[in-house]
């Protein structure tokens, strides 16, 4: 832009910065951090990718950098959310693509933030420096207790926030039920370990091999909080948990008696572990989650001919991702919905046999969009089979603990607003918390509850929430953008898939594809606004724009963060009061800004992120 | 404001067809939309063989003539798709933007051939036989007479299809998989009699081998070439799966109805959503009897839902038969059929 001044000016909070603008000319606001509540509102409200993400990746910012080529930047802004940025790229539930605008009725499929995210790992370049900001030592001692994904991201912002973190695992490799729950095809090992190893070489002590527990080999969770200042739990979900079976009673379990039957969470563990694993040639697994989809796989991997998954409700409100259901299909793998297990058949041997089910019909809505399944009675059928993997659920195990913590109904601890247990100095967090979730559930919590455990080491707090917000000078969009189609993931061919068992299945988008991907992101973090003091009503930019995104409202309803909610229209050019980009038809094409012959439309850029308090951005 | 019912119909198939003419006996003022995917009328499918003997014109296979929709008053929107439907406000939303509301909704809209997830990459290659165009494709595919053809999977539309190639003089492999004979489940010891059935009209029938590759065949040679998992190579001018039937419901989500494989529906036709029901391929129904959802296909009971649903969105009470006996035989012109495949 040439008659734009040339200038981006940094002001504190409150500093008055009208001297700076100039008529006559695109008014250009400085850059500047805010932690005004209604600025916050703005980005939660209008980037849903990144409310939508528990560790609030800015998710725009990394696909731009993307379209750029800056593909070592589009990493570490990743990073700065999410310490595993190659792992969640592969294995995320995705949330994010779920809340995406570009997937709303009638704009077509989300933009693929996962694979993208999988790009920025896999191609940053060669000799790619990873940038750390770290505090002076503080010379606190934490513990933190399990290295899966939430102690792993909570160990890494304690460390970099200058405390002494040592880890104990009580496997031998650290990753939790990254390593030892999601097999080898969909995440490799060498991935992980790599992106481990970077969370904890700033002076993590990792111990593994090493379990806190009450029998005398083991490490007590009292002695940890005798001689650490903090202690954290992120023990997650390591038990499986049972059915309901005709024959199960308090003491025996039908499952664990049966041969032939086994819970997948231990198949997936043991596999892992490198104990050698063998199924039937008819497998059932029971369950709707990806540690179901995982066991079917890798029975299919191990050889089985005949993989069938039984699920309670349908196809449809399985919380796992509509591209994981479809290569178990390509697999050979069948999903039977509507039924419910009830029994386990024996053979004359006492080996599983098959399994009785009884037919459901669906019922009511659950939390998170998923049904409930209601059985029908007198609607027994049975199916043969050889091997059963049960992988209905996880919950925590309590038993490690050496003192009582307030824990809720479904033996996940309590927690209070900063994160403390019951115990002082006593912190939990991850599954362990919240039951059975996902890895990015996990990593977002260990990182906030690192947070709080550095407000209650220091006695304040060290980081805040802002949003930067920074002027753009030319819309970084174009209106043909929109007409790009979703690339899909390419993956090996299926007879390669049982031939290696461990070769990854999806491939990978290449550059190519990934930057026509990147391209697709609608860029919500950009904020169209028209100055409505220099606005003429022409009618330019409504004329112009490609659909109903420029709106003449009479008011806007405030919410009670105080940031704008929705838009009052009319059509009664005497009741117009505002002439308003409609950030959620807005496809960020810059027609408008191009358009306008009063040049009062604006564009900046909010991002929303953590600042160290006293430190730069 | 007027009180006329709007019924919209999704489909313009059997069932929707049938479903029209019933609503309009039963509510002679009410305003009747049939929302279609198609270019052409209701063309009879069943008929689609004939392309393949030679009759290409098709106002041959016109089921009603075109009058008869200005007549019963029908609204036929053709070439037209359903992006989605809003329940709360009880509008379809479709793909070229407008909103068109309904009172009471029917949703016909069938079911298309099932591709198993691992043919999926070789869609390219086959040849479906859903459409007139499709049956033209084949036609033009063939060479003027002799010409093979591979049928995967062998469903009862797939073998019905290889009796008029077999008839019309074209040589016909069917690759067999657990679809043989869908939708009947013939037990494996009883199978032997309909394969022979099979063979003695000239039809070769592949057992126990799955598909390992599709491709183009060479130049000179046939243009496709099929492996098989033994490295057997089969080599065919057209190539067609038959898996069986997949509702066509991609609209249907977020309506707020249940969906298993197809909408599930109770024996009255009626979705969870007071103003929807189903008819037809889409459709899954509650069997009291059997304890479970299930599917009825074919032209007569595709038709006999269509009126069902009619009757009870207009009020009436009344159930599908669902304990139906389905079964195979072999007929006086010694070719497999079916009850359920059974036409007028």
């Amino acid at each position: 832009m040439s008659e734009g001044p040339d200038r981006k000016v940094y002001v504190d909070e409150g500093e008055d910065f009208s001297s700076l603008q100039a008529f006559g000319r695109r008014v250009v606001t400085p850059v500047r951090f805010s932690t005004d509540p209604r600025d916050i509102g703005w980005v939660k409200e209008n980037v849903p990718c990144q409310a939508a993400c528990p560790a609030s990746t800015n998710i725009p910012a990394y696909i731009h950098m993307i379209t750029e080529g800056r593909v070592g930047r589009s990493y570490e802004l990743n990073r700065i959310a999410n310490v595993l940025p190659g792992v969640l790229g592969r294995i995320c539930s995705r949330p994010c693509e779920d809340a995406c605008r570009h997937g709303w009725p009638g704009n077509g499929k989300p933009v693929a933030i996962c694979h993208l995210k999988r790009v920025a790992a896999d191609f940053k370049p060669l000799g790619h420096r990873i940038s750390e900001d770290m505090f002076t030592p503080t010379s606190k001692r934490v513990a933190v207790v399990g290295a899966g994904p939430a102690g792993i991201a909570a160990a890494y912002d304690l460390t970099t926030l200058g405390h002494d973190v040592t880890i104990y695992e009580r496997e031998e490799k650290a990753g939790g039920m990254l390593a030892y729950g999601i097999p080898a095809f969909r995440l490799p090992r060498d991935e992980l370990d790599v992106e481990l190893r970077n969370a904890v070489r700033l002076g993590v002590d990792l111990k593994t091999g090493v379990s806190v527990g009450n029998s005398e080999d083991e490490v007590k969770l009292g002695s940890l909080l005798e001689s650490y200042d903090a202690v954290l739990l992120a023990t997650g979900c390591m038990a499986a948990s049972p059915l309901p079976l005709e024959t199960a009673s308090e003491t025996t379990d039908p499952v664990m008696e049966t041969p032939g039957a086994e819970y997948g969470l231990y198949f997936l563990m043991e596999l892992h572990r490198g104990l050698p694993k063998t199924v039937g040639r008819r497998v059932a697994v029971v369950g709707a989650g990806f540690t179901a989809l995982d066991c079917a796989r890798v029975a299919k991997r191990l050889g089985a001919e005949e993989v069938t998954i039984h699920i309670r409700t349908t196809e449809e409100y399985i919380p796992v991702t509509k591209e994981e259901i479809f290569e178990a299909k390509r697999e050979g793998i069948q999903i039977l919905g509507l039924r419910t297990p009830v029994g386990l058949l024996t053979g004359p041997d006492g080996k599983l046999s098959g399994l009785r089910f009884v037919q459901n019909r669906l019922g009511g809505w659950r939390a998170g969009g998923r049904r409930q399944a209601i059985p029908i009675e007198h609607s027994e059928f049975e199916e043969p089979c050889d091997t059963l993997l049960l992988a209905i659920g996880q919950k925590t195990v309590n038993d490690y603990l050496d003192r009582p913590l307030d824990l809720d109904r479904w033996g996940n601890v309590r927690i209070g607003d900063d994160g403390m247990t019951s115990v002082m100095g006593l912190f939990a967090a991850g599954d362990y918390v919240s039951g059975p979730s996902t890895a990015i559930e996990a990593v977002g919590h260990g990182r906030r509850t690192a947070l709080n455990m550095d407000t209650w080491l220091m006695g304040h707090a060290r980081r805040k929430q802002v949003v930067k917000i920074e002027p753009v000078e030319e819309p970084l969009r174009e209106r043909h953008f929109d007409f790009i189609e979703r690339q899909e993931m390419p993956c090996e061919p299926v007879d390669k898939r049982v031939e290696k068992p461990g070769t990854e299945v999806e491939t990978g988008l290449d550059m190519e594809h990934a930057r026509e991907e990147a391209k697709r992101c609608y860029l919500c973090y950009l904020c169209y606004q028209i100055d409505v003091d220099r606005c003429i009503y022409c009618r330019a930019c409504i004329e112009v724009a490609p659909r109903d995104c420029i709106k003449l409202v009479e008011g806007v309803a405030i919410k009670e963060d105080g940031s704008y909610g929705e838009l009052m229209e009319t059509r009664e050019w005497d009741r117009v009061g505002a002439i308003w980009v409609d950030n959620n038809e807005c496809i960020r094409c810059g027609a408008c800004y191009k358009v306008c012959p009063t040049q009062c439309i604006s564009i900046t850029k909010k991002e929303m992120f953590h600042q160290d308090i006293g430190g730069g951005a | 404001m007027n009180d006329t019912t709007r019924y919209v119909i999704i489909g313009n198939g059997a069932a929707g067809n049938e479903a029209a003419l019933h609503l309009r006996q039963r509510d002679p003022d009410s305003r009747i939309i049939m929302v279609s995917a198609g270019k052409l009328l209701f063309l009879n499918r069943y008929r689609f063989p004939e392309v393949l003997d030679g009759v290409f014109d098709w106002r041959e296979f016109l089921v009603n003539p075109p009058e008869y929709y200005i007549k019963q008053r029908i609204e036929l929107r053709r070439y037209t798709w359903v992006n989605h439907i809003d329940p709360h406000n009880r509008t379809l939303e479709m793909r070229h933007k407008e909103k068109v509301g309904y009172d009471k909704l029917l949703v016909a809209s069938g079911a298309g051939g099932y591709l198993p997830e691992y043919l999926g990459e070789y869609a390219p290659l086959l040849h479906d036989f859903n459409s007139l165009r499709n049956a033209m494709e084949i036609r033009s595919a063939l060479p003027a007479s002799g010409g093979k053809v591979l049928i995967l999977g062998g469903d009862i539309k797939g073998l019905d299809l290889a009796h008029t190639l077999v008839r019309g003089g074209r040589e016909v492999i069917v690759v067999a998989s657990e679809h043989l004979f869908w939708p009947h489940q013939i037990p494996r010891e009883e199978s032997g009699r309909y394969i022979d059935a099979l063979e003695r009209v000239g039809i070769e029938v592949i057992l126990d081998h799955k598909i390992a590759s599709i491709e183009k065949g060479a130049k000179g040679m046939r243009a496709r070439r099929v492996t098989l998992d033994n490295n057997h190579e089969l080599n065919a001018d057209v190539v067609m799966a038959f898996y069986g039937l997949m509702p066509s419901l991609g609209f249907m989500h977020g309506a707020g109805v249940d969906i298993e494989r197809g909408l599930l529906v109770n024996p009255q036709l009626q979705t969870g959503n007071e103003h929807i029901w189903a008819a037809g391929d889409v459709c899954q129904i509650w069997s009291p009897e059997e304890n479970h959802y299930r599917f009825y296909y074919g032209w007569k009971n595709v038709k006999m839902m269509g009126r069902i649903a009619a009757i009870n969105m207009t009020g009436g009470d009344e159930a599908v038969d669902t304990f139906k006996e389905d079964r195979l035989f072999i007929n006086e012109q010694d070719e497999i059929d079916s009850t359920f495949w059974e036409y007028e």
